[in-house]
């Protein structure tokens, strides 16, 4: 995506590496600093907003691991569709004049508790990874095969997924009856 | 080995892209102003150029000085960039548009999803001039957007789905090169496709019959009521991209996009682009508003059944 750019800074004396390299860090650092500013926002509509930035920023990342699809995809769902269903929910929950959430010491107390949880479960997930080299090495994906193996080596994971999809769905639905009566 | 020169090039061409965004968007103020004029037995614009083409050039330059008012209790930082965040996709969309058979900037692989990517993002800038204004009408116009949106999406995307499911590609040009000699319009089930994505297109660049976000008689400017000066100009020039974009894409997916006989290829891109564009505009000033009930039931009830039944349907034709 970005080769014509690259060509060019490279052909100032600037190597191919140091520009991936340069606007990875560059890149990264500003996706951590906007899921820190999420966390520690107080303002509940700018942290959904700071969570946007943060989600383009995981979709750049995809991109130097060759992976466009992902990165579109991630784009389309978590931007598109979950960010903004959550400001829909913000604007329908919150107070719209104090759009802050002052903190007490329960409900610090219980964040506390659920992140570091959180935190444990992924250090436990991360560490079962081994295919680490495999991973980062990443050849870009072709679309007909993503969707081949999908349908043949991945079959039964994708359907139990969208069993899952499908039952959170209904779910919805029954409990959006269900307060309407 | 690049120079100086070539990074002068590379700026002239992206002065030239942003030039023709400009252009274009005051060309199709122009012309619609002239469209609803004529449709209501008016003459719209006559005094500025000739029939009132540089009217659009006059707006624009007072719209350059007007005062930039900031609302008192507004959310400074999010009012201040969400003018940025609706036209800024609109720019980017420009990268997958064919507009020849070599006039297209980077044809990526992912092509019609990365310009749905791109329409989702949208909708964030308009939540955002809806909650900085803080103005109820802003608030109102933004909330109705975004339900507009979400539901409008979905019938968008899987009529995009079913066209690239016959060219097998998701690249624009690809799916440009599928349809040599016979549009995918002619296909029963892919003119159905086309209905679907028409009507959800207009909804998802907020046009009548689908404008409640900015419905003048009850919010009304809706999400941009509090904008002035050249932030409002920013929206505006961001609205008529977003027509010009979805006529594009429409004229690519459906109308066999940049092929045609003796004129050259972006020739007849821009004759279809702009016909489907004008049929946009006739919708406009022709159809009343609709509810906001029955926006959304139009959306969940009638097109998403219909384009999964499309789907499904020309899933079993391609496989036949």
């Amino acid at each position: 995506m970005m080769n014509g750019l690259i060509q060019l800074l490279s052909s100032h004396g600037i190597s191919h590496d140091f520009i991936i390299k340069a606007s990875f860090y560059f890149i990264a650092a500003l996706t951590l600093v906007f899921a820190l500013l999420v966390v520690l926002s107080r303002h509940i509509f700018h942290a959904a907003v700071y969570l946007a930035v943060v989600l383009i920023g995981i979709a750049g990342v995809y991109l130097y691991l060759d992976a466009e699809f992902l990165a579109v995809v991630q784009v389309l769902i978590y931007v598109g569709a979950i960010v903004t269903l959550f400001i829909f929910t913000v604007m329908l929950t919150a107070d719209t004049d104090a759009g802050t959430f002052g903190g007490t010491l329960r409900r610090i107390s219980a964040g506390a508790l659920v992140s570091l949880a959180i935190f444990f479960i992924l250090v436990r997930v991360i560490n079962m990874v081994t295919i680490w080299k495999t991973a980062v090495a990443g050849a870009s994906v072709n679309l007909s095969q993503l969707g081949k193996s999908l349908m043949t080596q991945y079959a039964l994971p994708f359907e139990v997924i969208s069993l899952i999809s499908l039952a959170a769905m209904i779910g919805a639905i029954v409990i959006g009856k269900a307060e309407k009566r | 080995m690049l120079s100086i020169l070539d990074i002068i090039w590379v700026l002239v061409i992206g002065i030239i892209v942003l030039g023709f965004i400009a252009v274009s968007a005051m060309f199709l103020i122009w012309w619609e102003r002239k469209v609803s004029a004529h449709i209501q037995s008016r003459y719209g614009p006559m005094r500025v150029g000739w029939h009132g083409v540089l009217q659009s050039v006059a707006d624009a330059v007072k719209l350059l000085l007007k005062e930039n008012i900031v609302p008192a209790g507004a959310d400074k930082l999010v009012w201040w960039l969400a003018p940025f965040i609706v036209v800024v996709p609109s720019v980017m969309a420009f990268v997958v548009i064919p507009f020849g058979k070599n006039l297209i900037v980077k044809d990526l692989n992912v092509g019609a999803l990365y310009l749905m990517a791109l329409s989702s993002v949208c909708v964030i800038g308009i939540f955002m001039a809806g909650w900085g204004s803080n103005n109820k009408y802003s608030l109102i116009g933004g909330m109705r957007s975004a339900a507009q949106i979400i539901s409008y999406e979905i019938p968008l995307i899987l009529s995009m789905i079913i066209v690239s499911m016959q060219a097998s590609s998701l690249s624009m040009q690809k799916i440009v090169a599928a349809q040599a000699g016979y549009w995918n319009i002619l296909h029963p089930n892919m003119a159905l496709a086309f209905i679907v994505y028409i009507i959800s297109a207009t909804a998802e660049v907020n046009r009548v019959p689908f404008d409640i976000p900015e419905a003048e008689s009850e919010l009304v400017a809706g999400f941009h009521t509090e904008y002035s000066g050249m932030k409002f100009a920013m929206f505006f020039i961001g609205e008529y991209t977003n027509l010009f974009i979805i006529s594009a894409i429409a004229a690519t997916l459906f109308f066999g996009g940049w092929q045609g006989p003796v004129l050259p290829g972006a020739v007849w891109f821009l004759i279809k682009t702009y016909g489907i564009v004008f049929v946009l505009m006739w919708v406009r000033w022709t159809f009343p508003r609709l509810r906001v009930d029955q926006l959304m039931g139009f959306a969940w009830k009638v097109l998403t059944p219909v384009s999964f039944f499309n789907l499904a349907v020309t899933g079993w034709l391609l496989l036949k």
